[in-house]
């Protein structure tokens, strides 16, 4: 057997094994996207199963628990808006009106269960009075916090 | 000013589409009248890419909100240098930045002082300019960093406190370098494919670029996940955002072009794999504008849904086109001169690298690409996680981690002599020996042993090599002979310590990812906790106010037994122009692990709520960024012929390398009678 033909089958197995594994964590990893509009109208098929929906935190619905390890709002699509309550650690610019995105379990009564929450770091091509406006009613204060 | 600005961007449009224009032409005519003009307007494109830079930086560090991008990104309480830094923040500035950084280095290329001007010179110029040109359109019709203000506020919105941190200030600039400099091996590339000038000179003009690209777009990437480490306060430093494997696609693709590059110039093996990653390096960097500036991907960053990313996949889709059809009409050209002479030969470790970097590549593509792609055949988009991107990488890490290891003892065209397989069995004794070892010390987890055997491996069969190559040297004396093996094949170990910096890289992503410990905790004051191995007691709080913000720090003694004791500083950071939290962890490295802690809010004046990490081996991860910068130098710094003077790239005096890709010697370029006068020559002592 040539060289060339060895290097070949070598490549085959390899990348069926690579493929195999990438299936494998696929299968265990993935999530739908869903929108909060989309979330609610598809409501039916996608209870159960591990979701990430993007929104807005909807104003008036943030509560934050003082330990930060707990919080429930609204979050707001185009159309409707989503029950939110979250476990675990917060991030630190988590306010109302700013785009976050919630990972977790839809149950039968519609509330999203979060496990973790993530802003979205406005950061790089987006300026802060275009992506996220400070809406500064319900934010912490200086002493509020520590 | 601002109008100055804009008419200096237009004039660099202008300038920079007809230096490609008349670049392209004068090489197609060869008329050095139309090429000088093509440098000419080429060097004045440029010239006025750089004031509009100047423009920005300027109006950046003094607050001149009549310009909207200043007015968009900086404050007037923002220190000077992250002001200064708010350039490559938005859109419209990284995108200067970007177009400027490709204007730098068209420059040096086009005018680097050579013996012998090159043939793909022009072509490759125009092609530079052609992307130059294309970058600033985008600008000019898309997104304009010298747009003024509609109307000029007291203030500026300020920068994001995320991203108000050192590895910031170097982060994006470094990335987009690495980005621009992609484009001078695609440019030379696409040049061959034109010219069809596909012989291995194109390759070994483009390796000095291919090396600088390679090497800024890591450490760039290895920046960002240090901010991320030090900033978000999570602990973890990559979380497979499609940001992040945006610039992770074109380092890997690009690591994949060196390898096969040397296997072109040495074996004439892998033309066409050349050719083909040179394009495909570049249209990942275009392909990662895209992800980042069109909005459609899911990521953490709030990027803005803009046509601009979309102009990024029309050029990423036109590279991939352009390169089939012309791989496809050179297809005879592009045969290989001779085949893999063995699977132990260092062509066949080579080709078997390039062939699982490009599957890990595609793996990262494709889960990138997951969301778009889900759409087709799923009726909801899905995302993958995690796990999909780690099993990909266990396996194919763990092949390339063995194939770097043994690259020392392997020659070109012929397996190992018998001394290097001897080596290599006691290096792999070794590695297998560091393994057990790793396992009496209480390590279980069978990634963390065969990454540690084959790193030691990797540190063996080096030092094993060396020694080799040594006792082939003259002067009989160990440390001369050793000292003389590194001068007389600096970029071979050159490469060497960029393959030891990849294994510390392992090292530290193997014992941060599966050794991490973490606690939550709430402390009183002068209470004290027992955990991992440490005392750590809560001295108190701590209140600074500055201009721009209040810091509220909490002060930890820690004592481990082993060292003094020592004080960490976590601390929460309120921004007042933003009115917005930050929080600034504080981590004690050492090079067994780092110690990180985040203060969380606090209960009043007299308790916190902290998180302690203990995460193994970091400071090895940040160390291979030193020592693969140290070592791309060697191949990225011009060679000097002995006289002095430049050795050409392309024709004229050629390089004459060893076995091991050493330039040794000069050779000219001969005509064909002296050619086949050699032949007859060689031919003759041949049979004598």
């Amino acid at each position: 057997m040539t060289t060339g033909r060895k290097l070949v089958i070598g490549g085959v197995v390899i990348a069926g094994l690579t493929a195999y594994m990438a299936y494998r964590g696929a299968s265990a990893s993935w999530q739908y996207y869903l929108t909060a509009d989309e979330c609610l109208a598809e409501s039916e098929s996608v209870v159960g199963h591990r979701l990430r929906v993007s929104g807005r935190v909807d104003p008036g619905t943030l509560v934050v628990a003082k330990d930060r390890t707990q919080a429930s709002f609204a979050l707001e699509g185009n159309a409707a808006t989503l029950r939110v309550v979250c476990a675990g650690p917060l991030p630190d610019n988590l306010a109302e009106q700013i785009a976050v995105l919630v990972e977790g379990r839809l149950d039968d009564a519609g509330v999203l269960h979060g496990e973790k929450v993530l802003t979205r770091c406005a950061s790089k091509y987006e300026s802060r009075t275009s992506a996220s406006a400070p809406h500064v009613a319900n934010r912490t204060r200086p002493g509020d916090r520590l | 000013m601002t109008t100055f600005g804009q008419l200096c961007l237009l004039a660099a449009f202008v300038a920079s589409g007809y230096a490609a224009f008349t670049s392209f032409l004068g090489w197609r005519r060869e008329s050095p009248r139309l090429q000088c003009g093509g440098q000419c307007t080429g060097v004045a494109g440029f010239l006025a890419l750089t004031i509009v830079s100047a423009i920005l930086a300027v109006a950046l560090l003094v607050g001149d909100f009549r310009f909207a991008y200043v007015a968009q990104y900086s404050s007037r309480l923002l220190p000077w240098h992250y002001a200064l830094s708010a350039f490559w923040v938005g859109q419209a500035g990284s995108l200067l930045f970007w177009a400027w950084s490709v204007g730098v280095l068209a420059m040096l290329y086009r005018f680097w002082p050579r013996r012998t001007p090159s043939p793909l010179r022009e072509p490759a110029f125009a092609i530079l300019m052609a992307y130059q040109c294309f970058l600033v359109a985008i600008m000019v019709f898309g997104a304009d960093p010298m747009q003024p203000s509609l109307a000029v506020p007291r203030d500026g919105a300020g920068l994001s406190p995320l991203l108000q941190h050192p590895a910031m200030l170097l982060h994006p600039p470094v990335v987009f370098l690495g980005y621009a400099a992609c484009a001078i091996p695609f440019a030379l590339a696409a040049a061959a494919l034109l010219s069809g000038r596909l012989n291995a000179d194109w390759a070994r003009a483009a390796r000095p670029w291919t090396f600088f690209a390679w090497a800024v777009l890591g450490i760039g990437i290895l920046l960002g996940a240090y901010w991320a480490y030090e900033e978000l306060g999570w602990g973890g430093y990559w979380g497979w955002d499609p940001v992040e494997n945006g610039s992770l696609i074109p380092w890997l693709a690009a690591t994949a072009l060196i390898h096969a590059s040397m296997a072109c110039r040495q074996r004439g093996i892998l033309k066409k794999t050349t050719l083909v990653l040179a394009v495909a390096t570049f249209a990942a960097c275009n392909f990662a504008a895209f992800l980042t500036r069109s909005g459609i991907f899911s990521s953490l960053h709030a990027f803005s849904q803009s046509p601009i990313g979309w102009m990024f996949l029309l050029l990423f889709a036109a590279l991939v086109a352009g390169m089939m059809v012309l791989v496809i009409r050179r297809h005879a050209a592009l045969a290989a001169d001779a085949s893999i002479s063995s699977l132990w030969a260092r062509e066949g470790g080579v080709a078997a690298s390039v062939f699982v970097l490009l599957l890990l590549a595609t793996a990262v593509f494709v889960g990138t690409a997951s969301l778009p792609i889900s759409q087709v055949f799923f009726p909801h988009k899905v995302l993958v996680g995690e796990g999909f991107y780690n099993n990909v990488l266990i396996p194919t890490g763990l092949l390339l981690l063995a194939a770097m290891a043994a690259a020392p003892l392997t020659r070109w065209g012929a397996p190992p002599e018998k001394r290097q397989w001897q080596t290599l069995a006691l290096a792999a004794g070794g590695g297998a020996a560091i393994a057990a070892l790793a396992w009496l010390s209480g390590l279980r987890h069978p990634l963390e042993m065969v990454v540690a055997g084959l790193a030691a491996a990797t540190v063996a069969i080096l030092l094993g090599a060396w020694i080799l190559d040594a006792r082939k040297g003259s002067a009989k004396i160990l440390w001369v002979d050793l000292l003389g093996s590194l001068r007389n094949r600096r970029r071979s170990y050159a490469g060497y310590a960029m393959h030891l910096g990849v294994a510390c890289l392992a090292l530290g992503v193997t014992g941060s990812s599966l050794g991490t410990q973490q606690r939550e905790l709430t402390l009183r004051q002068g209470e004290t906790v027992r955990w991992a191995g440490r005392n750590v007691r809560f001295v108190g709080l701590r209140q600074h106010s500055f201009p721009e913000k209040l810091v509220v720090q909490a002060e930890l003694e820690v004592t481990d037994g082993g060292t003094a004791p020592y004080t960490v500083l976590p601390a929460q950071e309120y921004y007042f122009l933003q009115n917005e939290w930050s929080t600034e962890v504080a981590i004690h490295s050492s090079w067994s692990g780092d110690f990180y802690t985040i203060l969380h809010s606090g209960e009043g004046q007299d308790r916190v709520r902290l998180t302690l990490v203990e995460n193994p081996l970091m400071r090895w991860m940040w160390l291979s960024g030193g020592m693969v910068l140290a070592g791309a130098v060697p191949w990225f710094w011009p060679d000097r012929k002995r006289g002095g003077k430049e050795v050409s790239d392309v024709v004229g005096p050629t390089a004459v390398l060893s076995p091991h890709g050493d330039r040794v010697g000069a050779t000219v370029e001969l005509s064909p009678q002296q050619q086949s006068h050699r032949e007859k020559k060689t031919r003759r002592r041949s049979a004598a």
